[in-house]
């Protein structure tokens, strides 16, 4: 139905001024409620009526005021207008607008409280994600360093110019020792020294392995064993008839204290 | 007469429930001369306006809880009361003459009063006196006395369709005038 039409049709004149037949008020009521442009033209016509009568107004003649009065004062009440709570003069629209109005804000209120929960656990979640993903970025980059050094470890280990001494706790004589195993992988051409701890105990705090090279009978310090993941490459040795580690304290000492001897293997 | 307003409509309609003395007084002189002028425009005797006026006013005060602010304003409904009251005494008045027909139909075509004060230049009825004759003579008859559309129809020999069609069409021009 086209509103502009109907609004200019006369139907709401002709229902305002009470000459609309039964049928032609329903359809015109039910219309108001769908489509405010409606309901503002019957409140526009209303508006006008009321306007154009109060300025045509002829003044009523003296006398039937007060015999109105006189009929009706039993009935009267006295209300002090003044302490009558302010009533705020709003038209039935603005009163349904200022409803919705009211309640829209109240919805909205609603939903910005779970809306913002929403995105608070959304947040820590993501910063939870952001944490574990930079921790496993950084395990990964150590399992690459890590898979590296094997990699160059095997390729070492492999080279056939590469001898294998095993060193064992064997021949040290002290039954805690026995079991001790370590590995030096000696390269006869460029003479690099590496050592693989395979068993030995964690070195006590202030103390560190030390391995030696045994040359014409003699010891010569081969370095320390750090805090070398797997092979800890060690001092260059040119020659040599055995290794041995002992425990020395942090930082070496210049010759090997032989009760500390933990392991030791012929070339 | 200018009105200056003291009470929204709001307010007047919740402290006439209140049954408010001084609030009826002040709708009285707010709204009488108003609706004094409707009543005229239909009883055109004084005497028996002023009646119907008292009428009006005493309906308006003992029904003022049937009132819906949700169908229009506090002043149509006066209005309506003031017509309906107004049409009533009339056609009371014509039944007890029994002469209805011909006096109203004499009243419509002949477009003036056959008593004293003529109450086609004041108010709603100066409005409709300055539409088309064709208009002018339905809405005569359906506003000022309260003939259905389909009375209109028969009374006039007219399709039901051109009875409505004229009256909406002079209701659109007549809401153009009233326009301030």
């Amino acid at each position: 139905m086209d509103i502009r039409e109907y609004i200019e049709s006369g139907a709401i004149e002709s229902y305002v001024l009470g000459l609309a037949d039964a049928q032609e008020a329903a359809e015109l009521e039910l219309l108001s409620r769908q489509h405010p442009e409606i309901r503002d033209a019957i409140d526009a016509f209303e508006a006008s009526l009321e306007s154009h009568a109060l300025a045509h107004a002829v003044p009523p003649p003296a006398g039937v005021k007060e015999k109105l009065i006189g009929e009706l004062k039993d009935g009267f009440v006295v209300t002090d207008v003044i302490t009558t709570a302010p009533v705020i003069s709003v038209n039935r629209r603005t009163r349904y607008i200022a409803a919705a109005a009211v309640i829209l804000l109240v919805v909205s209120a609603g939903l910005n409280i779970y809306f913002y929960n929403q995105f608070r656990d959304t947040r820590n979640q993501y910063q939870a994600l952001l944490i574990q993903k930079n921790s496993l970025l950084a395990e990964n980059n150590v399992m690459q360093a890590r898979s590296l050094n094997m990699y160059e470890g095997m390729q070492m280990m492999s080279d056939p110019a590469v001898r294998k001494v095993s060193m064992s706790g064997a021949g040290t004589g002290v039954k805690e020792r026995e079991n001790n195993l370590a590995t030096v992988f000696w390269d006869s051409k460029t003479k690099d020294v590496y050592l693989l701890g395979n068993k030995l105990p964690q070195a006590p705090a202030g103390k560190q392995y030390q391995l030696w090279a045994i040359v014409n009978g003699k010891p010569v310090d081969a370095g320390m064993m750090g805090d070398c993941q797997g092979l800890c490459r060690m001092k260059n040795i040119t020659a040599a008839s055995a290794f041995a580690i002992t425990l020395e304290k942090a930082g070496g000492v210049a010759q090997p204290t032989l009760s500390e001897l933990q392991v030791i293997g012929k070339v | 007469m200018q009105v200056v307003k003291k009470y929204s409509e709001t307010e007047l309609v919740m402290l006439l429930r209140q049954r408010s003395g001084d609030v009826f007084e002040y709708l009285y002189d707010n709204y009488a001369g108003a609706l004094h002028s409707i009543i005229l425009n239909i009883v055109k005797e004084e005497q028996q306006a002023s009646d119907v006026l008292q009428d009006v006013f005493v309906k308006i005060w003992k029904q003022i809880g049937n009132y819906d602010s949700s169908k229009g304003r506090l002043f149509t409904w006066m209005l309506n009361i003031a017509r309906n009251s107004a049409i009533d005494l009339v056609r009371s008045r014509h039944f007890q003459n029994s002469q209805q027909t011909l006096e109203l139909s004499e009243e419509v075509y002949n477009g003036g009063s056959t008593e004293g004060l003529n109450t086609d230049h004041i108010g709603l009825r100066k409005i409709v006196h300055q539409l088309k004759e064709e208009q002018r003579v339905l809405i005569e008859l359906a506003y000022f006395q309260g003939y259905t559309q389909d009375e209109i129809a028969k009374l006039t020999a007219l399709p039901l369709g051109t009875v409505k069609t004229r009256i909406r069409a002079g209701l659109i021009q007549l809401r153009q005038m009233i326009k301030i």
